[in-house]
């Protein structure tokens, strides 16, 4: 007896062209379409490869985007790491500035994606439902909340990001004693975020001021994609039968990912070292993972998962999540179906790739706030390495 | 099963069958049905095409109108029906059927039985139903479906609303927050929804399950085995993955700005997935049965194995399109909406209108087919056709 056939089906005549975008994105250099007056520019530069540094000594090749007008860092920084670092350089927008972002790609195509913004799709970055940039091309959005979200490439995703192509893009709110006025804070503190005010007599009255800011990044690294090509692994672009299966890979292993080094916000850990994260290790991020807060002062943690293992966060002490996903928790109009989340010491927050929720850590009394990070893997569910870190709270 | 009681619907995407109710007609008005309240269905062997066009052995189920399906052809039904269900074993091994979330379970049903299980439906809300035995195995090799339950009354999706989602349902097109498309009335409308059934395969499981069944034994696939070496190959949303599903009526997101939809997930793999959206923010209205009364606004979210997750995607204007955000987006991006990018190679290019935007899984290794590929995977579009105003953009169908 014969075994029937479920058909995949074929590609239907008059979307040929429309399913060979999928596989061979159009291509695209030139001014934005619609340009309107920036009030707020900055410019990217992809890709430049760096070495991550392990605490051995060894080294592992990444590709991050360059924020080519950064300053040199002051010693004892290397020279260039706000220009070069990975992640990526953190952005920092004000809240409904309109912005313009130069990008620029040399050797190779890209995209930039503004992960969590929600701008036309010319200016959203998704190759095969816009184009990729072959040179130059101007991004313009206007970000309407404030909160944590990330940028990335977003060709080969699954390769691109994974190798460094990503930073975080935080939108700033204003003061609320100005509100008028466009603001960014220092990365680290201290600064407002997007939070309900209970209080709130203005829109503009619902934030949380922070004395000292964290950021963790959650990353994980399989070592053996870092070896790969640009284009590794992609289908053929063939624009009469796009689909057809001879232009399929079939060697790749972009399914199978098997980190062996954990990062915390560019700090890293090869899977056999289980030393804790500290603040003195690195100048740059270190405080950002470990931070220092005085007793009475008002901790904001920024976390993003850019693992493909599953993060679980487990902080010894209450949390009070505010926002999810660069959306304030309970604030009116689109959020006050919603309201903040209490998470009592030793619950695990367990969150996957890009999603992103802030915390408030309120510490009253001097001590070291233990806190873990836990990568598991996303099918077996087995655990594959655990990070340590902790709050410092002084008097 | 009669010819008629099938519904090969463009709502669905899937093989559907209608098994009672009140409540089903307005989820399929531009269709013509009858129901009949008892569904006979068989488990079979069958190959499935993938993406690439690999052929790889499943167990289906079937019924006599869609043939072997994957996943198994979608069940409606509305709360409070009396539904009857008569599953045939044409495998090799014992099977059984259940509906995750609910009590119903057959015994064993061993080679060339069958059993007949008989339930009131229940509360309003999206279940999985699946084969329990030899548990992840007999799911995991395509013995899954979608039961799909529509409330009674009322204008949400559920039975039993929590407060806030009754209150955000009254909100819809009667809020400053969520304008209402001027050609339709206030209020969701039950016809859209969309229903995103997630899987996955890893083909060495499937064929150690083929060898069996071609030998006529039974199946030597080892549960455990599977639990900890399972290594997916392709990522499927109702059985297509990336450019099928991402054109499939059925399964891609369509509509004007103002006119919300519902998205009923469910994940029948073994991989988490992390589904990410473009365009809009959603609210999580309900997780496992259980209406949410604290909705959150996300953009991606986690949708474990066995999860049921339903979305509300408000299709409000993409918030952040810079300029004024009262102007009509003919005169805001006029030049966007009619250019068209030139292809490589002398393909005729694209047009950028109407708006195209994709729901992907973050966690990108399920982006890809035959371990790459990009983004041949858990991948659909999300597409506004037109203005909150009633006027469309150019080139929406």
């Amino acid at each position: 007896m014969a075994i029937k056939i479920v058909p995949r089906g074929d590609v239907p005549p008059n979307q040929i062209n429309d399913y060979f975008k999928f596989s061979c994105p159009p291509e695209f250099n030139g001014p934005n379409p619609d340009p309107l007056p920036p009030t707020f520019s900055f410019s990217r530069k992809l890709l430049v490869g760096i070495d991550l540094l392990l605490p051995d000594g060894s080294k592992v090749p990444m590709w991050v985007i360059e924020d080519p007008d950064a300053p040199d860092a002051p010693h004892p920084l290397p020279k260039d790491i706000l220009r070069r670092s990975f992640p990526s350089p953190t952005l920092r927008i004000p809240l409904d500035a309109l912005v313009n972002a130069d990008v620029d790609c040399n050797g190779n195509t890209h995209t930039i994606h503004w992960h969590g913004i929600e701008p036309t799709p010319m200016n959203d970055g998704v190759g095969h439902l816009s184009f990729e940039v072959t040179g130059h091309f101007t991004y313009q959005y206007q970000p309407r909340q404030a909160g944590t979200f990330f940028y990335h490439c977003h060709k080969n995703t699954v390769l691109h990001f994974e190798m460094g192509l990503y930073g975080l893009l935080l939108i700033d709110p204003p003061d609320p004693s100005a509100p008028a006025v466009p603001v960014t804070y220092p990365t680290g503190g201290p600064g407002f975020a997007a939070g309900m005010n209970p209080n709130a007599l203005l829109p503009t009255d619902h934030v949380i001021h922070y004395d000292v800011e964290a950021l963790w990044v959650a990353d994980d690294i399989d070592s053996r994609w870092h070896t790969l090509q640009h284009n590794a692994f992609m289908q053929k672009c063939v624009p009469d039968d796009p689909d057809n299966p001879a232009n399929f890979s079939q060697d790749g292993i972009l399914n199978d990912f098997r980190p062996d080094i954990f990062v915390m916000t560019g700090i890293a850990r090869r899977v056999s070292d289980p030393s804790a994260f500290t603040a003195a290790e690195n100048p740059l991020f270190g405080p950002l993972v470990a931070p220092t807060v005085k007793a009475g002062q008002t901790l904001l943690v920024r976390t993003l998962v850019a693992a493909y293992a599953v993060a679980q966060f487990t902080l010894d002490i209450d949390v009070e999540v505010i926002a999810m996903d660069g959306h304030a928790l309970g604030v009116p109009p689109l959020q006050q179906y919603s309201r903040p989340l209490l998470v009592r010491a030793g619950t695990p927050i367990r969150l996957t790739t890009a999603r992103r929720w802030d915390l408030i850590v309120r510490p009253t009394s001097p001590r070291v706030v233990p806190v873990k990070v836990e990568f598991f893997n996303n099918i077996n569910g087995r655990l594959l390495y655990t990070a340590t870190t902790s709050i410092t709270v002084t008097k | 099963m009669k010819r008629r009681d099938f519904i090969k619907t463009g709502l669905s995407g899937l093989a559907a069958i209608a098994v009672g109710g009140v409540g089903l007609p307005q989820l399929f008005r531009s269709e013509s049905f009858a129901l009949d309240r008892t569904v006979k269905l068989s488990m079979e062997g069958a190959l499935v095409e993938m993406v690439d066009r690999s052929k790889v052995f499943h167990w289906l189920f079937s019924s006599a109108a869609t043939g072997p399906s994957f996943p198994g052809p979608v069940l409606f039904a509305t709360a409070g029906d009396l539904v009857t269900v008569n599953v045939a074993n044409h495998l090799n091994e014992p099977h059984a059927f259940q509906i995750i979330g609910t009590n119903v379970l057959t015994a064993p049903i061993y080679p060339g039985k069958s059993a007949t299980v008989s339930f009131t439906a229940p509360a309003a809300g999206s279940y999985l139903y699946t084969d329990p035995l030899n548990a992840p195995a007999n799911r995991v090799l395509g013995l899954h479906g979608a039961f799909i339950v529509s409330p009674a009354a009322g204008n949400t999706p559920y039975s039993y609303p929590t407060p806030t989602v009754q209150r955000l349902f009254n909100d819809l097109g009667a809020s400053k927050q969520f304008p209402k498309f001027a050609l339709s009335p206030a209020g969701w409308d039950p016809s859209r929804f969309r229903i995103w059934l997630q899987h996955q395969i890893d083909p060495l499981f499937n064929a150690q399950a083929q060898a069996d069944f071609l030998a006529g034994r039974a199946s030597t696939v080892s549960a455990a085995k599977m639990r900890t070496s399972f290594l997916p190959r392709y990522f499927t949303i109702n059985g297509k993955s990336g450019v099928f599903s991402a054109h499939d009526p059925g399964i891609a997101l369509s509509g004007r700005i103002g006119q919300p939809m519902l998205v009923r997930i469910l994940n029948s793999g073994l991989f988490t997935h992390s589904n990410h959206i473009h365009a809009n923010h959603v609210y999580v209205i309900a997780v496992n049965g259980a209406v949410q009364d604290n909705l959150f606004f996300v953009d991606t979210f986690t949708i474990d194995p066995l999860d049921r997750v339903d979305w509300l995607v408000p299709f409000l204007r993409p918030p952040d399109i810079a300029g004024n955000r009262y102007t009509p987006l003919r005169n805001l991006i006029p030049n966007e909406l009619g250019l068209t990018i030139d292809g490589p190679n002398g393909s005729p290019g694209v047009q950028q209108s109407p708006l195209g935007y994709p729901m992907h899984c973050h966690l990108e290794t399920s982006q890809t087919a035959a371990g790459g590929n990009y983004p041949q995977g858990t991948l659909t579009h999300f597409d506004f056709l037109g203005d909150v105003d009633g006027i469309d953009f150019p080139n929406a169908m």
